[in-house]
């Protein structure tokens, strides 16, 4: 078994809220926001994680962590088997070489004013990685070609502004891949590309999973686009993971009443399809105010009694499947809806 | 605290801030500046001996700067605290010029006539400003729209002086107006009304003056604003309800366009003051602008000073009534 | 706006570069700049080109003061015999060493103020605003007078004052820039690099923040000249040099208007216009060069409609008829948007029915035309764009000829409309509720105000808002809240059609499926038609009874949604339907369509998916297909269904496994 790329292990991260002026001249402090709360998980070389959860799930902030941009409030985030908390500064800005960024929005996340060639060759500039301009051409124009945008000289001179999404989107991998990064943490990706430029994507990131030996963090709020590229799934919730495992074995047989929730939603283009899906009423909390218990419970169609004051924690479900539900630990009540069927809705939705 | 309460309290605590460091500033402005203005003032000889040894007990300019630390004396026994323990009196000392008289009573006087001559133009200029601005946009590209831009260029570029000058000599020769001050000097007036036929011809030409260079810019303002708003998306929806343009610029449009509108009126305020210097050196108009002139060349500090300070709490008071429309015409900053 | 991206993608952001030739392009900028070079020149050349030296001293008789113009002194002489010509030259010396002296202190301490404050926050950027607010509302002018008026009035010190005290306002501005700058996405991924401050101000900050300093810089060179010469009139200038302000102070103070002198006054008044009317109009025309503003609006007067003749229906293709007669019968609507290059067709030639009850899905990917598409047949097409041609039949009128007043009391009542982005299609300084109201009773105007209130009250209940929050404003909602609030809205008069575009995207999962089920339950009560425009098909195939696959702003195929999903006809349905991921699948991977759909300046002269499509032939480049039956109401505009196409080309064609 291969050494783990990353390994983040109990990490929460608290922010301080905003306050007002007039809190600020009071000296009042300003209660603190749980972003990310007990969050524990490794990548491994050539692994593809897709970390699923909808806007205030916490996973832009574990993308935050998993770079080093945030510090963890607890716990600890260790790369290539050393402890971001630990490392000294300059050590830091060594360790950020391994690790690069894909950001969701293609069309902003590339400087209007550089062209395509300073692009992929500022992160080598930054950490003086390599002296020679030579040598940073040519290492550019390699992580050009590997990303796909080809003939190089036809790329090398463009404006962000001349190319389409997808291009750049790969202009934005050339330039991680320029620093034969270990691991890659993606942002949703593909969320602001059409779908027909999509697969493009997706495609790339998975080969370069295969053919280099990559950890990538894949973090998305849509189950379906990570169905056939992720190894393995978490589903976060208000800071938590709350489901984990493969990736095939949380699609077709989600554990956690949200997945399975956030799963029947999906929509599924084939209009002959039967499906029931479960509409979670109301929205999900502000993580300034995280419900007591288990903190899915006002939302839960089948929450019950105990999940009001019991906060579960991850079930292990075999096989590296786990869920944070007590209607899968070992004391739930009745009969655990492993056949698939919930139990009787205690509340409606 | 609701959120219009907290907003409206901070914008007033640093308006109380601003008026606090103004005060301040302009007490050490005339200390620290070559030559102490202020205690060789109070040497003038244009003073009589009675005036000066009452100026030092009042200003307490025998004692030092700004705290007291001469063993035994209370630390707060200084100029600063005089001056301030002066002005919360209203106390703005004696002009060197007008022998002997309360700078505060001139400072009045000179303020209710600036203010017959501001008002009206601020009135009249911002509501033709804004008609003008909104018609123009409303109907871009349309010779309207050319004609008032070049306009409202024109009188951006025209300094105030000038267009004051050329219209004085325009009024006196072609209407007959009076070329100076508020009333004709030693008029006798048979009525009321007379007395406002006698002040309105002399106020006729500055208010002229002062309208036209305002106007420009809020027409400018309101014309770049009004374009922004017309091509918002909720613009879109109300088209899409089936209102009449009328009702979308007068119930959608309108408010949102006067936002930016409401910050230039109060960030112009202290050009409005620029303006009101020039206007009335040019009409001679007895306002604060030929007070503080004319103590520039009479080199009257204590009249100075004082102008000064009514200027800028004026403004900031004015700011602060602009903040207050602001807030009651824009929720995002109250509600949140 | 959707449809302006679209029509605008070609070039986007290349803005904010500093270009001669954008700057060219404007008249104002090459007035203005050709005023102040003109200007720059007599400053630089006057003591070539003054007809007399005014600083050599010189001995004055009675005869020589206020002369009128003559041979010997061009614009006659000031009140103390100089020639005002060559005083003219000489002040503009003065005038803009002042102007750009000033505007130079200005720049430097308000554009370090500005971003520092802007790029660092927190507590020293709170503190520098803080003291940059003082001095923008301190009255300039007063302070100004004061410190001349004490310190001194040397040319240095008027320079330090007018600069010293003017850059509040640019360290605003520069503020401002600098503070959406840092937010940009470019900036946090060269964070996320590793890129300290220095190499993120000096690569990607400053360069962002300083065209438009230095248009602003060009703008304050005009307002310290005006200071300038103001000061000079109120005689707080430098006694010992000859400025454009002075010779007016001296003009007017020694009695120029009763002397009728006329020229000692004109020139030097127009003089400072000059300059000022020149740095002015440079300024703004930099400023809109590298900021151009959207110069038109959603007011502007619709362009007169295309007259249309006899019927154009059914002009290339074949419908099959519906059950019933169409609520919204949509023949060959073509809409075109202005460009500098000349029209650009959008949507072309689109057809559509759409029956009482049923939702219509309109899909396609982004720039397809299906925004334009609702748009133009709602005629409330962004500025620029107009229908010009085709048919719209609603009931017994064509809504394309219908008078403006006519339309406007057929919109909302009737038809009415879904935002994609409700934030910004809520007015923000009204309460929600009140929008909803006012839609009651413009259409109403029996209902009264407070039963439009109680009305959309209701509304705001039945949709899941709640009435408590009704004097709520749209930035006090959440996203998912808005657009329950744009349903609400959309429903108001219970209309007969609702067009929804898009109204999902950018909306969570679990949210899209709430407003989703939302809509469908409520127009499924009210027995409304309803049209969806979206990317995705997942949803249509959950929603939608029919469905219109646009391509290139053409219909490419419709029909039965289970029918189009069974078997799609044109090849890029197939590849559409081959690109969407779907979750009873998770195995299969997606193939996605190499290249991008065309732009609207260049569409391919035949079939718009030509380019992409694997299975194009020769008359593929040539003729625009026109739409085939397929079946059952299934149409197809592709030349493969075309009896007589080339045998290989239609096995290949033939519906995807």
């Amino acid at each position: 078994m291969p050494e783990p790329v990353a390994v983040v292990r109990d990490v929460s991260v608290a922010f301080q809220g905003s306050r007002s002026l007039l809190d600020a001249l009071r000296l009042r402090p300003a209660p603190p926001i749980r972003a990310v709360d007990g969050v524990s998980f490794s990548v491994l070389p050539g692994e593809v994680l897709a970390i699923v959860g909808e806007s205030g799930s916490g996973k832009t902030t574990t993308a935050n962590l998993l770079l080093g941009l945030l510090p963890a409030s607890e716990g600890s985030v260790a790369l290539e088997g050393r402890e971001l908390g630990r490392l000294s500064r300059r050590e830091l800005a060594r360790m950020r070489r391994s690790v690069q960024m894909i950001f969701q929005d293609p069309y902003e996340s590339l400087n209007p004013r550089m062209r395509v060639g300073d692009i992929v060759a500022e992160p080598l500039r930054v950490h003086r990685l390599l002296r020679s301009a030579s040598e940073i051409r040519a290492r550019v124009r390699e992580a050009l070609e590997e990303a796909g945008l080809t003939p190089v000289d036809a790329y090398l001179r463009r404006l962000p502004f001349e190319l389409s999404g997808g291009q750049r989107q790969r202009v934005a991998i050339a330039a991680a891949l320029a620093m034969r990064p270990r691991l890659l943490v993606a942002d949703e990706p593909v969320s602001m590309l059409d779908v027909s430029i999509r697969a493009e994507v997706l495609n790339l990131l998975r080969a370069l999973a295969d053919e280099h030996d990559i950890a990538v963090v894949m973090i998305t709020h849509d189950l379906s686009t990570v169905a056939a590229y992720a190894d393995r799934i978490a589903v976060m919730y208000l800071g938590r993971i709350v489901e984990t495992g493969d990736a095939r074995t949380v699609l077709t047989d989600p554990q956690h009443p949200y997945t399975r929730a956030l799963r029947s939603v999906v929509p599924i283009p084939d209009p002959s399809a039967r499906r029931r899906p479960v509409i979670l009423a109301g929205e999900t909390p502000d993580p300034s105010r995280i419900p007591s218990g288990c903190r899915f419970h006002p939302r839960c169609p089948v929450a019950f009694d105990r999940c009001r004051t019991v906060d579960p924690p991850l079930f292990d479900l075999g096989g590296g499947h786990e869920a944070a539900c007590l209607l899968v630990g070992p004391d739930a009540p009745g009969t655990a809806p492993a056949d698939g069927g919930a139990p009787e809705a205690i509340r409606e939705s | 605290m609701s959120g219009r309460g907290r907003y409206l309290a901070g914008k007033a605590a640093w308006a109380v801030v601003v008026v606090f460091v103004v005060i301040t500033f302009n007490f050490f402005l005339f200390r620290v500046l070559p030559g102490d203005p202020a205690k060789a003032g109070a040497k003038d000889p244009r003073l009589s001996q009675a005036s000066i040894a009452a100026l030092t007990e009042r200003f307490g300019l025998d004692k030092p700067t700004f705290l007291n630390l001469e063993p035994g004396a209370s630390p707060f026994d200084s100029q600063y605290f005089a001056y301030l323990g002066a002005l919360s009196r209203g106390d703005l000392g004696m002009s060197y010029a007008y022998r002997d008289e309360q700078v505060s009573d001139l400072l009045g006087e000179a303020l209710v006539n600036t203010i017959w001559l501001i008002l009206p133009a601020q009135l009249l200029s911002i509501v033709t400003g804004t008609i003008l601005g909104l018609v123009a946009a409303w109907r871009r590209g349309t010779v309207l729209d050319v004609v008032s831009l070049t306009f409202s260029l024109f009188m951006w570029s025209l300094p105030t002086f000038f267009l004051a000058i050329l219209l004085l000599v325009f009024g006196s020769s072609y209407l007959d107006l009076p070329t100076a001050g508020r009333s004709t000097i030693g008029a006798e007036y048979a009525s009321l009304w007379d007395e406002l036929y006698d002040v309105g011809r002399h106020l006729l030409m500055p208010t002229l003056a002062f309208t036209l260079v305002l106007l420009g810019e809020y027409m400018l303002i309101m014309r770049s604003s009004v374009l922004d708003v017309f091509s918002e998306d909720y613009i879109l929806t109300a088209k899409a309800k089936g209102l009449s343009t009328f009702r979308i610029i007068r119930d959608h449009a309108l408010r949102n366009a006067m936002l930016p509108m409401v910050t230039l009126i109060a960030l112009n305020l202290a050009f409005t003051v620029s303006g009101a210097i020039q206007v009335e050196q040019v009409f001679s108009w007895p306002g604060l602008g030929d007070l503080t002139v004319n103590a520039i060349s009479e080199r009257d500090y204590p009249v100075l000073q004082g102008a000064f300070v009514l200027i800028a709490v004026a403004v900031v008071v004015a700011n602060f009534l602009a903040d207050m429309v602001y807030g009651w015409l824009d929720p995002r900053v109250t509600q949140t | 706006m959707t449809a302006l991206v679209e029509v605008s993608a070609p070039t986007p952001s290349a803005s904010a570069r500093l270009s001669w030739r954008r700057l060219l392009q404007r008249p104002m900028g090459v007035i203005g700049g050709g005023m102040l070079l003109l200007a720059l020149l007599a400053a630089v050349a006057a003591p070539f080109i003054s007809p007399y030296d005014p600083y050599a001293p010189a001995r004055v008789t009675v005869f020589d003061i206020f002369q009128p113009p003559s041979g010997a002194h061009l614009l006659g002489t000031d009140d103390s015999g100089k020639d005002i010509l060559s005083s003219l030259f000489y002040g503009a010396r003065i005038s803009l060493l002042v102007g750009f002296a000033a505007a130079a202190i200005t720049t430097v301490i308000g554009g370090l103020v500005g971003i520092v404050a802007g790029y660092r926050g927190g507590r020293i950027g709170i503190g520098l605003m803080s003291i940059t607010d003082f001095f923008l509302v301190i009255p300039e002018i007063a302070l100004q007078i004061v410190i001349v008026a004490i310190a001194g009035q040397s040319l240095l010190n008027i320079i330090l004052v007018i600069g010293l005290l003017g850059w509040a306002s640019t360290a605003r501005l520069v503020r401002s820039q600098t503070l959406s700058v840092r937010e940009r996405k470019f900036v946090l991924r060269a964070r996320a690099i590793g890129a300290g401050d220095a190499h993120i101000l000096r690569r990607h900050v400053v360069p962002a923040v300083l065209p438009l300093m230095i248009a602003n810089t060009v703008l304050v060179v005009s307002l310290a000249i005006l200071s300038e010469s103001t000061l000079a009139f109120i005689g707080l200038g430098d006694p010992t040099v000859i400025s454009w302000g002075g010779m007016l102070n001296h003009a007017f103070n020694r009695s120029a208007i009763t002397a009728g002198a006329w020229w000692a006054l004109i020139p030097p008044g127009f003089a400072i216009v000059w300059v000022v009317l020149g740095t002015t109009l440079l300024g703004t025309a930099l400023e809109d060069a590298l900021n151009p503003r959207l110069k038109r609006h959603h007011l502007e007067r619709e362009r007169s409609l295309l007259r249309r003749g006899g019927e154009a229906f059914l002009r290339r293709g074949s419908l099959a008829p519906g059950p019933a007669a169409p609520v919204l019968e949509v023949r060959n609507l073509t809409v075109e948007f202005d460009s500098p290059g000349g029209p650009l067709r959008a949507v072309d030639d689109v057809s559509f029915d759409l029956y009482r009850g049923e939702t219509l899905g309109l899909v396609g990917e982004s720039g397809c035309g299906k925004t334009t598409t609702i748009l133009g047949l709602l005629r409330l097409l962004p500025p620029g764009g107009h229908v010009v041609g085709g048919t719209v039949r609603y009931g017994d009128d064509d809504l394309l000829a219908l008078e403006p007043a006519e339309m406007r009391s057929i919109r909302w009542a009737r038809l009415s409309l879904v935002f994609q982005g409700a934030m910004n299609a809520l007015n923000p300084v009204r309460p929600v509720g009140d929008q909803v109201a006012e839609a009651i009773r413009i259409h109403e105007p029996r209902a009264g105000r407070r039963e439009a209130t109680r009305r959309a009250e209701q509304l705001l209940e039945r949709v899941g808002i709640g009435r408590a929050r009704y004097r709520d404003y749209a930035h006090q909602y959440s996203g998912g809240m808005r657009q329950r609030a744009m349903i609400a809205l959309a429903l108001a008069c219970r209309p007969d059609v609702i067009m929804a575009d898009e109204p999902t995207t950018a909306l969570d999962v679990m949210i899209q499926a709430q407003i989703l089920e939302l809509l469908s339950e409520l127009s499924g009560e009210m027995g409304m038609s309803v049209v969806l425009v979206t990317h995705d098909l997942g949803v249509v195939a959950q929603t939608c009874d029919r469905l219109v696959v646009m391509y290139g702003g053409r219909v490419a195929e419709q029909g039965a949604t289970a029918q189009v999903f069974a078997s799609p006809q044109h090849p890029y349905t197939q590849r559409l339907l081959g690109s969407f991921p779907d979750l009873a699948h998770p195995e299969r991977r997606l193939e996605g369509i190499a290249g991008t759909p065309p732009r609207l300046d260049a569409m391919p002269p035949g079939c718009p998916f030509e380019p992409r499509c694997a299975f194009a032939f020769d008359r593929c480049r040539e003729e625009v297909p026109p739409l085939y039956p397929a079946g059952d109401g299934q149409v197809a505009s592709c030349f493969l269904l075309d009896p007589r196409a080339p045998s290989t080309a239609s096995t290949a064609g033939a519906p995807n496994a």
